[in-house]
């Protein structure tokens, strides 16, 4: 559910939607998510002192899953 | 006004309570109304009603005093900034339709992301002004949509205003709305800039507000611009900086 949600929402800010893939890597108690976009699109996630991401980090958080389970969404490069 | 909230204890039920109303856990009276312990296999309950002062702009504690300053404040209320002149506003009972592709994009955006958070949401036009979209967000789940502090909503609206700028609208600021919260949270940052005036002015000692962003410290400077013996300025880097209430003394 949560790598649907980082999905739609990051594929709404990129100028490259086709490159956004998401990897889950499912643990006890985390779910990591690995995110890669194209290189032009980094900056885009990430935004001005990481305020893009942040924002995704903290609606991440708001998931209704979230509360049984951490989720952490790592931004590759 | 009177709300009622339920949690399973009563700090829990508190703390949905501020969540829901956009408000600090110290700015309401709580009254216990019904409370069961949790046992061993039982969950507890407990079921608070929570009184909210009046807010209309005149805290308890400016009550009473006759002075200046007082005067000063009941003047500096009535400016607040007039409405825009072009505004649309949905009725209670009937949201605006949307107008165009975009407005129809910004509200297939925005009821997404929620219902894939978890809380299946609708999404309707609330008003239309020349550079401002609000959308209101109607979900079950409102306190968790909206976090605590608007943590939550403020994320989805700085995302919606990335999203309404790929699509051609840099011109136009995107406003994320549930249950009127934006108004709510409005009206006690107005109640935190008087009462922290009056506090500054009994004690003579400065205080620092709790780090805000830009738009919620604006509603504090400009809710103190007009009293004289009270001055704001905001330290701290980046977007969410704190804002200093100083007493200047009588002038």
């Amino acid at each position: 559910m949560e790598r649907d949600l980082v999905e739609y929402i990051v594929k709404s800010l990129v100028d490259e939607p086709d490159a956004v893939d998401i990897k889950v890597i499912e643990g006890e108690k985390s779910t990591i998510l690995e995110l890669k976009v194209a290189e032009a699109d980094i900056g885009k996630v990430i935004g001005k002192n990481g305020r893009i991401a942040r924002a995704i980090r903290t609606i991440l958080s708001a998931c209704a899953n979230a509360q049984s389970k951490r989720v952490i969404l790592e931004i590759l490069d | 006004m009177i709300y009622e909230f339920e949690g399973k204890t009563e700090r829990e039920a508190i703390e949905m309570a501020a969540a829901e109303l956009g408000l600090e856990t110290d700015e309401f009276d709580v009254e216990i109304v019904e409370s069961q312990a949790g046992g061993l296999f039982k969950k507890g309950k407990v079921k608070i009603r929570v009184h909210v002062r009046d807010s209309a702009g005149s805290p308890g504690t400016m009550a009473g005093e006759s002075d200046s300053a007082a005067d000063l404040d009941r003047e500096a209320e009535s400016e607040v900034p007039d409405q825009p002149e072009r505004r649309e506003k949905a009725a209670p009972d009937k949201p605006l339709l949307p107008n165009d592709e975009f407005e129809r994009k910004m509200i297939e955006w925005t009821a997404e992301v929620v219902t894939r958070m978890g809380y299946p949401a609708k999404v309707t036009v609330l008003f239309r002004e020349e550079k401002k979209l609000g959308l209101k967000i109607e979900t079950e789940n409102t306190a968790m949509v909206i976090g605590k502090k608007g943590k939550n909503i403020d994320a989805l609206q700085l995302l919606a205003n990335v999203y309404a700028g790929n699509l051609g609208r840099d011109d136009l600021k995107i406003i994320l709305d549930s249950e009127n919260y934006r108004v709510r949270r409005e009206e006690s940052l107005v109640r935190i800039a008087y009462e922290s005036a009056e506090q500054v002015r009994r004690t003579g000692r400065s205080i620092l507000l709790e780090p805000m962003n830009p738009f919620e410290r604006r509603i504090i400077h400009t809710t103190l611009n007009d009293i004289v013996d009270i001055e704001t300025k905001s330290e701290g880097e980046g977007l969410y900086k704190q804002v200093r209430v100083t007493f200047r003394g009588r002038k």
